[in-house]
């Protein structure tokens, strides 16, 4: 279950407020740098509500991620629509995929839930790559940036655009965080631990997947609503496979199921991405390494690692309840 | 109350439920007998909705619920145990009960309150954990806590959703005869309007505790009557005792 | 007339290729519950060999010996090293430790051949083209439609009538049972994967002179790979034959007449199987 522990609280606020530092004294490719990670801190929280507590694993993040900022690219560039109205259309437009997505899978399970979402979120990249209205493989460019001129914000200006989206990072995880405590996010815990005994207990198993997924759509499509105002171009490669691996990939970097993991998860990403191609071309290879030992290693990720050291649960031996002491007592009596 | 007629199930060739008809009244406690294989969980799985019927029907308040799914029928106020553990095993009992108790309460769709910070709620989860006896390890995990306390836990889970009729799959399984007797001085604690079914092994202590007794045996319900009738009865003793030997 | 021929040969082409990866794919999640996404590297792995091997022995049929043999050794090293200990681990972190595993081949590929694409000729046997039912149609093509049949049939063969085939069978069926029965099922997971990979090597050398050879070849292949098994029924020799027959028609025929619908068709009927028929068109038990 999750609870916003000290840990977590700590370990957030350091890592945005770092965010927000570095972005200050960064130069514009760095800037560049604060924004990509950002949006990923986004979807890798929106991957973890579901993955992570709700045992669901989506291969098909990337696809709403691009379809939030497809949406976004067609009404602010295509049609020249206000920014705002496109920014609500795009998370509205996600969530409904995601809770469509949803609502179909919620009987599968395992592997099958995995290929169902692959081959849902294949299905709109293929048929993006594909759509020449949309501008086929070669993408979109023309998409415009939230206009926030009236409270003193310019965001065409590099640092405070990342400046922004560090506040949206900041935010989502917020959202995140207080539905985990909820009690919706709770019964999702229980979802993922025992769906047989949920729904003996009464609860409709099915609807609440499904509400979860789209949850969790509509804060990735927010994250693809930035990444498509920070180049201000899309292209299909946002909504492949490949897209939907990295993400998940991030999330286990991080730590599956804590939430502040899939955030350290997204910057470590791009900082490893950043430093090791300073040094080799072959990136993903030391990304592929590290992931596979993350997972042998017992995944509990980056930040799962401190959150597993300094928050030890004692494990005593098994504990005998009031009733066996009880008899025991009996039994010692007679 | 809990209204079972002519309840067929099928696999293949095989009848596992052979036209059982079971009505059980309100605040009842009916205990059902059979040997090992006689139809018992299957019995218990068809009613709670987990198996559809080939045939028969089931109404709980007058109100058919045949085709209602497992949790439309615990919504209704039908809960179970089962005869394996079948608990949120990393999580706390506490978060087990809660979770029980969120959900029937309807806890379990708020965005804005925290389940396990409510006091009503966690009021409630105190007040099952008195009943089954697991006040002192509410904040242990399941897979860290006894055989025993698990049993515990799984009738726990079912009382914490509030229901009217509670089916009871073997709760004694596994656990010694000390705790055996600690559950059956849970049983007579319950409320008298609560509805108790239970599957049991020990005769002795089912037919201490039961108004009515059914027997099953090869998937047919071969006898019903009152735990002094089932005493006397050589038909039950001799296929209960001959069941026995089988196994 | 001559259209429709050329186009189905292309499709039965295309399958034959589809089931030389998917069935190695298919039987290694039947018996083992094992998601290996790094399949298509292997295959790409395959063709890099079969690039060098052609360079070394300067036959074509180097390529197609060696190819095999080298990604089935990667095989055993991959298998002992990693697949062995991931067996329990959930299809989670199979496919995270297999994903990573295509980053980590990817880079070998890229370090050890460049960025490229490289190719190997026809084998001299199999040059120009022959008249199939009216129509000319390259030789070389024939050649992996045939070897793809042969290789339909000796695994055929080999599932039902063999002793390994029926132990195979027994574990993709029940593998606590086969292993109460005194199969080795360990070993027989080891030698499948094995098997598993070298056909995957081989498809690999055999698409070489047909499609070029890049980094990307594998991770291409194998979304279209997965659809075949998961629509054929995971484990089952009949459902990967069907599924590749199937996956490869739309994709030639979709190709062809209507490629925006057809490429999107593919993972509606994925979907569709997903959905209706989880345990595939085919499935391998009862």
């Amino acid at each position: 279950m999750f609870h916003q522990t000290t840990t977590k609280t700590v370990t957030i606020l350091l890592l945005f407020i770092g965010m927000a530092i570095y972005t200050v004294f960064a130069g514009f490719y760095g800037r560049e740098l604060v924004i990509e990670a950002a949006y990923l801190v986004i979807l890798a929280i929106s991957l973890d509500m579901v993955a992570g507590y709700g045992g669901m694993v989506s291969l098909c993040h990337g696809a709403i991620f691009g379809i939030g900022a497809y949406v976004f690219a067609i009404l602010t560039g295509m049609m020249g629509i206000s920014p705002f109205i496109a920014l609500v259309a795009a998370i509205a437009a996600s969530g409904l995929f995601g809770l469509f997505v949803g609502a179909v899978t919620s009987r599968t399970s395992g592997i099958f839930f995995i290929m169902t979402t692959l081959a849902f979120g294949q299905m709109v990249y293929v048929y993006t790559f594909e759509n020449r209205a949309l501008g086929g493989d070669d993408g979109m460019s023309g998409v415009a940036r939230l206009d926030l001129s009236m409270i003193g914000i310019d965001t065409n200006d590099s640092l405070q655009f990342a400046l922004l989206a560090v506040v949206f990072a900041a935010l989502s995880y917020a959202v995140a965080a207080f539905i985990m405590r909820s009690g919706f996010g709770r019964t999702l815990v229980g979802i993922r631990s025992n769906e047989v005994r949920m729904r003996a207990l009464g609860l409709p198993v099915l609807r609440y997947k499904a509400f979860a997924f789209g949850i969790s759509g509509a804060l990735a499509g927010l994250a693809g609503t930035i990444a498509a105002q920070q180049t201000m171009f899309v292209s299909p490669e946002m909504m492949s496979w490949m897209m939907s691996g990295e993400a998940l990939v991030i999330v286990i970097l991080g730590g599956l199921g804590t939430l502040v993991g899939a955030a350290v998860g997204a910057v470590l990403f791009v900082f490893l991405q950043h430093e090791v191609s300073e040094v080799t071309r072959y990136w993903h290879m030391v990304v592929g390494l590290v992931l596979i030992l993350v997972v042998v290693l017992g995944n509990r990720g980056a930040y799962g690692q401190i959150e597993h050291l300094l928050e030890r649960r004692k494990k005593g031996a098994p504990k005998a309840s009031a009733l066996e002491v009880a008899a025991e007592k009996d039994a010692s009596h007679a | 109350m809990l209204e079972a007629r002519g309840l067929k199930k099928s696999f293949g060739q095989i009848d596992v439920t052979n036209d059982v008809t079971i009505l059980v009244e309100k605040g009842e406690r009916r205990v059902i007998l059979g040997p090992n294989g006689a139809g018992k969980t299957t019995l218990f799985n068809i009613l709670v909705g987990e198996l559809k019927p080939s045939a028969g029907t089931i109404h709980l308040d007058g109100r058919d619920v045949t085709g209602d799914t497992v949790e439309a029928r615990a919504k209704r106020g039908l809960a179970r145990s089962y005869q394996k553990n079948n608990l949120f095993t990393e999580l706390t009992l506490k978060e087990n009960l809660a979770l029980a108790v969120a959900t029937a309460s309807g806890a379990s769709g708020w965005f804005l309150r925290d389940t396990l910070n409510d006091t009503d709620i966690l009021a409630k989860v105190r007040d099952v954990a008195a009943k089954v006896g697991l006040s002192e390890l509410l904040d242990h995990p399941v897979d860290a806590v006894s055989y025993g306390a698990r049993r515990q836990l799984e009738v726990g889970l079912a009382l914490a959703t509030d229901p009217s009729v509670i089916l009871m799959d073997e709760p004694t399984s596994g656990v010694g005869p000390e705790m055996i007797q600690g559950f059956h001085r849970l049983l007579k604690t319950l409320p008298r309007d609560l509805t108790v079914v239970i599957i049991e092994h020990d005769m002795d202590l089912a037919l201490d505790v039961a108004d009515r007794v059914s027997v099953l045996n090869y998937g047919e319900l071969v006898f019903e009557g009152t735990p002094d009738e089932t005493r006397g009865s050589s038909l039950v003793n001799e296929i209960y005792l001959g069941g026995r030997a089988d196994a | 007339m001559n259209f429709w021929i050329v186009q189905a040969l292309n499709g039965l082409q295309l399958s034959m290729l589809l089931f030389l990866l998917s069935i190695g794919l298919t039987v290694i999640f039947g018996l083992m519950h094992f998601v290996n996404l790094a399949h298509g590297a292997l295959y790409a792995l395959g063709a890099y060999v079969g690039v060098s091997a052609f360079a070394l022995t300067g036959m074509y049929w180097g390529a197609f010996l060696l190819a095999p043999i080298a990604v089935a050794l990667a095989g055993v090293v991959l298998y002992l090293g990693l697949i062995r200990r991931m067996r329990k681990a959930g299809p989670m972190n199979q496919v995270l430790v297999t994903f990573g595993l295509i980053f980590v081949l990817l880079d070998i590929t890229r370090i050890i051949w460049g960025d490229l694409a490289l190719s190997i000729p026809e084998p001299q046997l199999f040059t120009g083209r022959s008249e199939v039912l009216g129509v000319a149609y390259p030789t070389y093509r024939l050649f992996i439609i045939g070897l793809g049949l042969t290789v339909m049939a000796g695994l055929w063969l080999l599932l039902s009538r063999t002793q390994i085939g029926a132990m195979i069978r027994a574990g993709v069926d029940n593998d606590q049972m086969a292993a109460c029965l005194g199969i080795n099922v360990e070993r027989l997971f080891f030698i499948v994967f094995c098997i598993g990979c070298a056909l995957a090597g081989l498809a690999g050398a055999v698409a070489a002179p047909v499609l070029s050879v890049t980094p990307s070849m594998g991770t291409q292949l194998l979304i279209p790979v997965l659809i075949v098994v998961v629509i054929g029924g995971l484990g089952s020799l009949k459902g990967a034959i069907a599924g590749s027959l199937l996956v490869g028609f739309i994709q030639t025929f979709g190709a062809v007449l209507a490629p925006q619908l057809a490429s999107v068709a593919i993972y509606a009927l994925l979907a569709a199987v997903l959905i209706f028929r989880p345990a595939g068109l085919f499935p391998a038990k009862a």
